[in-house]
């Protein structure tokens, strides 16, 4: 390569990195805004929102939120829902995956098919038979209310399908021949293979359940339900909102927590399930 | 521990199309067969029926005189090694070695000591703790071999576990085989479309092709007597030189006749022949390359492979046949040359179109 090739590579080279400076700011702009309101007086706020350049800086609202605020038991809600869901979710579509990749039965292909038909139906048409049959059944404003709906996870089914087509044959044979029963060849030769995949929707579905408003918002109706996405917004129509804004960023901060948290641990994964290569 | 094993009239179809028919063969305890065949003969298909990962279709499958062809794999007490190895990428070799065991629930102490043993015997004490992915082609492959020999088995299957190693790799791992053979004195049956594989690894050759049994025999008799056109096609670098031939059987032994009249002596009686089309074959190192004139016929050199300790000479003839014959290895013939060919008839063959061969100096 020439030096000529080498500097305009270098250059090419800081362009990128300054491009990737830039978005990062506008991307992370937002938490900082959140966190730099949290740490400022409702008051100071109210009379003028630039205050939050400068100081003085108070951690009352955290005190507050501590002290008053149902935030905790939101979340407590989210992560049970949330965790439940993804548990579930992890279980049930490993299983069929399975299921649909290894085992020969009768209309398994046609029962793929409806499976992924799933896929096609948007949540708002089944929204109203899915509301009375959760009536009927007293599902409503109960954890199995919130977490049900998401169990018919058709991608998730899907994913693990493709996943369990993709390990070769010959590890299941290898299995076989090492006296291992069906349930042991999934349990200790299949599944661990099957990790990146897991992570990969376990994360979707742990960040769709974390974030879903519209089903908790309909069976959730009891305020001790509530899961945080319906409680932060409870909180904004309150009146007194522009009064207790800083207020308002510290739950924010308590609610994103465990999202940032879930998304450290897992950042490796993350990564790679939005860049698609988790699926070889 | 070892074992016979007796394959009696299987046949399996895939669908409405036949892959074996009506196979039968018998290995002896602490034999080395091959099964040797072209892609799509049935060779694997008959290996994983052994193994119970193909099922039976009809005929049965004995180990010991007890049948086991309506066993699962785990339970017929046999080993496999997989042309990919299928190690399991996420344990370690040492637990891949130990997973078999843990599922027939041999103690703990036992299982150390045979990875123990078999690691020593494979000198890869040091992998013991690495996992698949942290090896070479060639590790793998011991590794796969050492989850056999650690299970005791009363024979091991191998399913073309050379063809993914590098070729010098593959002549090191196949003499590597042939001493674990002479050393654990196991049935062991082998699975490759190599032939020089199979000469050298067999006791016994079986080789396939299209569904069936063609031959069965040690190397030199598959070599020196194919019981078909197919066998001696296919056994042999390079292929057998195959003339269409006539037949003249006016004196005891048959004189051969093809195009351009060019007429060879053979050593097959005329009276084990009749009147019928032939093919003549003989093989490279049988047709001697002398200068022209000098032989049965002359040809106008094609191509040289200089292989080392011989030359073959591709030379083609007036009618444009070719035929390879050979030279020592520092022959002195060149592209173009018109060269002279000797065919030695006391090494030479016939096939008749039904299928029947006969060799030179048989009764």
């Amino acid at each position: 390569m020439s030096i000529t090739a080498i500097k305009g590579r270098a250059f090419g080279d800081r362009v990128l990195l300054a491009l990737v400076i830039l978005l990062s700011i506008v991307m992370i702009a937002p938490v900082l805004w959140v966190i730099g309101l949290s740490l400022k007086e409702n008051a100071e706020l109210m009379a003028n929102p630039n205050s939050v350049f400068h100081a003085p800086y108070t951690l009352r609202n955290y005190v507050n939120t501590v002290g008053t605020s149902s935030v905790f038991l939101w979340v407590g809600n989210s992560i049970i829902v949330s965790g439940g869901l993804t548990l579930g979710t992890l279980i049930l579509s490993s299983l069929a995956g399975y299921g649909f990749a290894r085992l020969n039965f009768p209309g398994r292909d046609v029962l793929f098919v409806i499976v992924l038909f799933g896929l096609a139906v948007p949540e708002q048409a089944v929204l109203v038979a899915r509301h009375q049959i959760f009536s009927i059944l007293k599902f409503h404003n109960t954890y199995p209310g919130l977490i049900l709906p998401g169990l018919s996870a058709s991608f998730g089914v899907f994913l693990m399908t493709q996943y369990f087509k993709a390990i070769p044959k010959e590890l299941d044979e290898a299995a076989m021949l090492d006296n291992a029963s069906r349930f042991r060849i999934f349990w200790k030769v299949l599944l661990p293979l099957t990790v990146p995949a897991q992570a990969t929707l376990g994360i979707f579905t742990f960040l769709g359940a974390w974030n879903d408003y519209l089903w908790p918002l309909i069976s959730a109706t009891n305020k001790e339900m509530y899961t945080l996405t319906v409680g932060m917004a409870s909180t904004q129509t309150n009146f007194a909102q522009s009064e207790g804004i800083g207020f308002l960023m510290a739950q924010a901060v308590f609610a994103g927590a465990p999202i940032l948290i879930v998304y450290l641990f897992f950042q490796k994964y993350i990564v790679t399930a939005v860049s698609g290569a988790a699926v070889r | 521990m070892t074992a016979d094993i007796e394959i009696r009239n299987v046949s399996k179809q895939f669908g409405a199309m036949s892959v074996l028919e009506d196979l039968s063969l018998s290995i002896k305890a602490r034999e080395f067969v091959v099964f040797l065949g072209p892609s799509g003969c049935g060779k694997s298909t008959l290996l994983r029926m052994i193994a119970g990962l193909e099922t039976v279709d009809s005929g049965e499958i004995a180990i010991n005189d007890q049948r086991i062809d309506h066993l699962p794999p785990g339970k017929r007490g046999i080993a496999m090694v997989f042309q990919s190895y299928a190690l399991y990428p996420h344990m370690t070799v040492r637990d891949n070695m130990a997973f078999g065991l843990q599922n027939i629930g041999i103690s703990r102490q036992i299982i150390d000591a045979r990875i123990n043993e078999a690691s020593r015997i494979l000198e890869m004490p040091h992998l013991l703790d690495r996992k698949p992915g942290q090896l070479s082609g060639g590790q793998r492959q011991r590794v796969a071999i050492g989850r056999a020999i650690v299970k005791e088995p009363k024979a091991f299957l191998f399913d073309e576990p050379l063809s993914n190693l590098d070729a010098a790799l593959r002549t090191r791992t196949r003499i590597e085989l042939a001493q674990l053979h002479q050393r654990l004195q196991s049935t062991m049956i082998f699975v490759t479309h190599d032939q020089v594989e199979a000469m050298t690894l067999a006791d016994r050759i079986v080789v396939m092709n299209n569904r069936k049994i063609e031959q069965i025999g040690s190397p030199m008799e598959i070599y020196d007597r194919p019981a078909t056109k197919f066998v001696a096609g296919f056994v042999g670098a390079p292929a057998m030189n195959f003339v269409d031939a006539t037949l003249d059987r006016s004196g005891g032994n048959t004189k051969v006749k093809f195009a351009g009249g060019i007429s060879v002596q053979t050593e097959i009686a005329s009276n084990l022949l009749a009147d019928s089309n032939y093919t003549f074959g003989i093989r490279s190192e049988d047709v001697r390359v002398v200068p022209a004139g000098h032989g049965d016929a002359d040809g106008v050199v094609d191509v040289l492979e200089r292989l080392g300790e011989r030359t073959l000479i591709y030379a083609r003839l007036g009618d444009g046949l070719q035929i390879v014959g050979s030279d020592v290895g520092n022959s002195s013939v060149t592209v173009g040359h018109k060269v002279g060919l000797a065919f030695d008839g006391k090494k030479s063959h016939l096939f008749s179109e039904a299928g029947r061969a006969w060799h030179a100096g048989e009764a």
